[in-house]
């Protein structure tokens, strides 16, 4: 049953995700990728991470999702169609390698022996089981599943202090720098004038 | 590092993080001040007033952190001086020599210290010389992203754990993205950091499923803890292990992307072209410093055991990947530079071919008996390389500022004009080639050294033989473009308007990489050791002892000296020499040898008491 | 549970998405479009990390959640990235009236 579960959210986020890079109209693109990450947060959920499902949820189908549409909006115009774009070049070669590392990845998959005298990736098919009853401090993983809110948020101030203030720092920093990029000046071309910015020479030499 | 336990942080770690948090929080600063209170001002006033205020950060930061790594050799030496400013259990915590901080997550040693303080003299160097013109409207978003990328520089290369070490890289990265892109009087900027940011992104994608394998194979985010179960499993190595393989590639294409390495350097010229001259330096120096110390720290510590398991150097192992990346990318880079005529593609060309040479160290590193010079011999690569380079792009910044391009060829005839500075840019290109006897001859010396002396089996001495010689063909042809440079200074008449004089933001920083490169040149050994130093906390496994807080315990076992103490003398004074390098207060040229002068006192008065460690306090 | 599902299956979908997610990267000219290709792998690493930290072993000194708080940091730092990337995408379209990656080629590469 839950493997029937697993396949049915697999396969669409698979789609999503395919449809996402082949899709030419970017909107229906962001649309597409808003699902392959609410497969994902399902996938979470099968994985007994539920606080990392809702993270998942709020951050990337929340937020991120909107501020690419917002992206796609200021580029493109409202529809998202992009006239221009153009089959590339790089398209068979670029499909080639990707099968290549799925292949590679799926090979690497089934042939890992585990090191020492942990299982093989492959062979680990009922998860580890997690006792129930009582709490008792051997159990580190238990503890986790069933109150992921606090044992994250004591590793995260213990722990992972550093590397939790800075992502606090990294946010900041983004957003500052993100804000002064993106601002525009009164020198700058608005909508559809030529750019008055001059630009460069070209360069001479190159190999 | 014991294991962690629910609510067990010892709140006296964040002393060793001190230089990282004064920095971040100046970048606020900065900030606040450049939108609140110098907006009323005219612009010119206001970038002076931002720009020395920032210059103020990155001293404090200096004193900082040579206050947070001497205060810990001043408290083993004699506890009783710090009593009256620090309590009892400050000063045994002080007194204990375990480096890792925050349950292993990040190491607080020597190592840490010394680089903390080179970044923060570079970063001080990068800061005044974007002092000397204008060329973005968000000057205080500027410096703020510039002080913030040093944070993560400085988290990276003492990051000991997955976690850290991968958002540290992504705040170093995300920062300098933004801030190639700031100069928006120049399409190119705004080119180079989309480049940048979309090949970074994928690096950091391809790096982090990598990372994610990593942690499948071994359970654990700790490098020390990865180690140490390569270490004890049965198959060692890489044999019938393409999971490991994949993850090896991945992390080495991450890695790759961030110090240029042959497939995915096409960023490099671009960004360093589009990008203002400081934000170029600071990515050719400071993120290639923390990028090679993390490298180090993952392949030649967590991943050591995989390095060549079999007697081949192409059989599975990570150092003959290595060894063909690294060959491929010396020649590539020294090849492509040869064509350049533009000041900053030509030094993004050459960068790209250091980061070759680095690469043969690292996979020196593998294949070493002694691995503490193996990695001493690439971090003073690494810091002789930084001061060089942050002092050609200072050239940039001179050609930039006057005569908005930075061709070669506008230095014609600079010797007639500024002999001192042309003389001091000469010794940077000796320096970039490897002419003896300056500080980069040595580096390659020892380099090259390394990789010839590791003797461990057949397949790799042939192969680094190979990769050597083929390091000294790449030097000579390297000579032919650093010496354009010469040619341009020394050989032609000047043409056209001469180039106006240089002040401090770009006479300081030529004139001190000039100092660094031959200083270090002149007596190598002092720098060799001090790295030496610096590489034992870094690359040795931390052992996994609860934490016994106290003098009391006595003086280290004696089958294992702590090796930090027998350099002591040199490291104090070699943080002195550090320090004069640094960034003074505002208000321009202050006297860097005062303040040299004061620091080596304090180095005198120390050193003779440090090695009584294991005097007892009352 | 009798018929749990295997760890392989999450490798597996994980490793897909990471292909697809490469795939995207490598064929498409729109920067926003590459953008979310990268979002794609993100998001397949994170599978794999929360996988393993469910089915792999448990080690006392690797922390209890190790997998799950470098999968948080990585959302962080895609928010971030996706700011980022938007704003710099922003300014060169308003340099080069388009989004694509081929176009802003003043730069020799």
């Amino acid at each position: 049953m839950i493997r029937v579960l697993f396949l049915v959210i697999a396969v669409t986020g698979l789609a999503s995700a395919l449809a996402t890079v082949l899709i030419k109209n970017l909107v229906r693109a962001a649309l597409a990728l808003a699902g392959f990450f609410f497969a994902v947060a399902c996938l979470f959920v099968l994985l007994e991470a539920e606080f990392l499902a809702a993270l998942q949820v709020l951050i990337y189908v929340g937020a991120v999702s909107i501020l690419l549409m917002f992206g796609i909006m200021l580029t493109r115009g409202v529809q998202g169609t992009d006239p221009a774009s153009r089959p590339s070049a790089w398209r068979l070669p670029g499909v080639v390698i990707g099968l290549a590392v799925f292949a590679l990845l799926g090979y690497a998959i089934f042939q890992e022996t585990g090191l020492g005298t942990q299982r093989a990736w492959g062979a680990i098919d009922p998860r580890p089981a997690i006792a129930r009853g009582t709490v008792e401090p051997g159990a580190p993983r238990r503890r986790a599943i069933n109150d992921m809110g606090k044992v994250v948020g004591v590793e995260l101030m213990t722990r992972y202090v550093v590397a939790f203030e800075l992502a606090g720092l990294l946010l900041t920093a983004a957003l500052v720098g993100a804000v002064a990029v993106a601002h525009r000046e009164d020198d700058e071309p608005s909508r559809g004038e030529p750019s008055r910015i001059p630009s460069d020479p070209p360069i001479t030499t190159s190999p | 590092m014991p294991p962690i336990g629910p609510g067990s942080l010892d709140y006296r770690d964040f002393f060793f993080v001190a230089p990282e948090m004064v920095l971040a929080v100046w970048g606020l600063v900065v900030l606040l001040l450049d939108l609140g209170l110098a907006k009323r001002q005219p612009a010119p006033a206001r970038r002076l007033l931002v720009g020395r205020v920032a210059l103020a950060g990155v001293g404090l930061t200096l004193a900082v952190t040579l206050a947070s790594s001497l205060i810990p050799l001043m408290a083993r030496a004699n506890p009783e001086d710090l009593s009256t400013w620090f309590s009892r259990s400050t000063i045994d915590y002080l007194f204990d020599d375990d480096p890792s901080l925050f349950g292993g997550t990040i190491a607080g040693g020597f190592d840490v210290g010394v680089f903390n303080l080179v970044y923060v003299t570079l970063l001080g160097l990068v800061v005044w010389m974007s002092l000397a013109w204008k060329f973005t409207e968000e000057w205080g978003e500027y410096l703020a992203l510039l002080l913030w990328a040093t944070v993560g520089m400085m988290l990276l290369s003492a990051a000991e754990e997955l976690v850290t070490l991968f958002i540290s890289l992504e705040m170093m990265t995300i920062c300098l993205y933004l801030a190639t892109a700031l100069d928006k009087s120049r399409t190119r900027s705004a080119e180079g950091g989309l480049k940048y940011f979309i090949y970074g992104s994928v690096s950091s994608a391809l790096f982090l499923f990598g990372l994610s394998y990593l942690y499948g194979l071994t359970g654990s985010t700790h490098l020390s803890t990865i180690r140490r179960l390569l270490e004890s499993t049965r198959v060692v190595g890489l044999a019938a292990n393409a999971a490991g393989i994949t993850a090896i590639l991945l992390v080495l294409a991450g890695f790759g992307f961030k110090i240029a390495a042959v497939p995915f350097h096409q960023w490099a010229p671009d960004v360093y072209e589009g990008a203002p001259a400081p934000v170029a330096a600071w990515v050719a120096t400071g993120s290639k410093i923390a990028t090679v110390i993390a490298f180090m720290k993952v392949f030649g510590n967590a991943l050591k055991p995989w390095a060549s398991p079999s007697d081949h150097i192409l059989g599975p192992g990570w150092i003959g990947l290595l060894a063909i990346v690294a060959a491929i990318t010396m020649t590539y880079g020294n090849v492509a530079a040869l064509g350049q005529r533009n000041l900053k593609r030509m030094l993004a060309y050459s960068s790209i071919a250091h980061g070759g040479y680095l690469l043969v160290g690292v996979a020196a590193l593998g294949l070493a008996t002694d691995v503490t010079r193996a990695a001493a011999a690439v971090l003073f690569y690494l810091v002789v390389y930084a001061f060089a380079n942050v002092g050609a792009f200072a050239v940039a910044v001179w050609l930039v500022r006057d005569k908005q391009s930075d061709d070669i060829d506008d230095l014609n005839g600079l010797v007639r004009r500024h002999p001192v500075l042309a003389i001091s840019i000469l010794l940077l290109m000796l320096s970039l080639i490897g002419i003896p006897p300056l500080g980069g001859f040595f580096g390659k010396l020892y380099l090259f050294m390394q990789a010839l002396d590791e003797r461990k089996n057949a397949f790799g001495s042939i192969s680094l033989i190979a990769l050597v010689g083929l390091g000294f063909l790449n030097s000579v042809v390297s000579a032919f473009y650093y010496l354009r440079v010469a040619r341009a200074m020394f050989l032609r008449q000047p043409a056209g308007e001469p180039i106006a004089a240089a002040d401090t933001p770009i006479g300081l920083p030529i004139l001190l990489a000039a100092a660094v490169v031959v200083g270090s040149g002149l007596s190598p050994d002092s720098l060799m050791s001090v790295m030496q130093s610096a590489a034992t906390p870094m690359l040795t496994t931390p052992i996994i002892v609860p934490k016994v807080i106290g003098p009391a315990q006595g003086p280290p076992a004696p089958k294992k000296p702590v090796p930090k103490f027998e350099y002591s003398k040199d490291q104090v004074k070699k943080m002195g020499q550090m320090a004069t390098g640094g960034a003074g207060p505002p208000g321009g040229g202050g006297p860097p040898a005062t303040k040299g002068a004061t620091t080596k006192k304090a180095a005198t008065k120390d050193a003779p008491a440090t090695p009584r460690k294991s005097q007892n306090p009352p | 549970m009798e018929s749990d599902i295997p760890l392989s299956w999450f490798l597996l979908f994980a490793a897909a998405s990471f292909a697809i997610g490469l795939i995207g990267v490598l064929t498409r000219k729109n920067a926003i479009a590459v953008l979310m290709a990268i979002e794609i792998m993100l998001n397949a690493a994170n599978v794999n990390l929360v996988a393993f930290w469910r089915y792999g072993p448990e080690l006392p000194e690797a922390g209890p959640v190790a997998g799950i708080v470098l999968a948080i940091m990585v959302i962080t730092v895609a928010a971030a990235e996706v700011a980022v990337g938007i704003g710099l995408i922003l300014l060169c379209y308003r340099r080069w009236r388009a989004a694509d990656v081929d176009r802003y080629d003043s730069l020799a590469g």
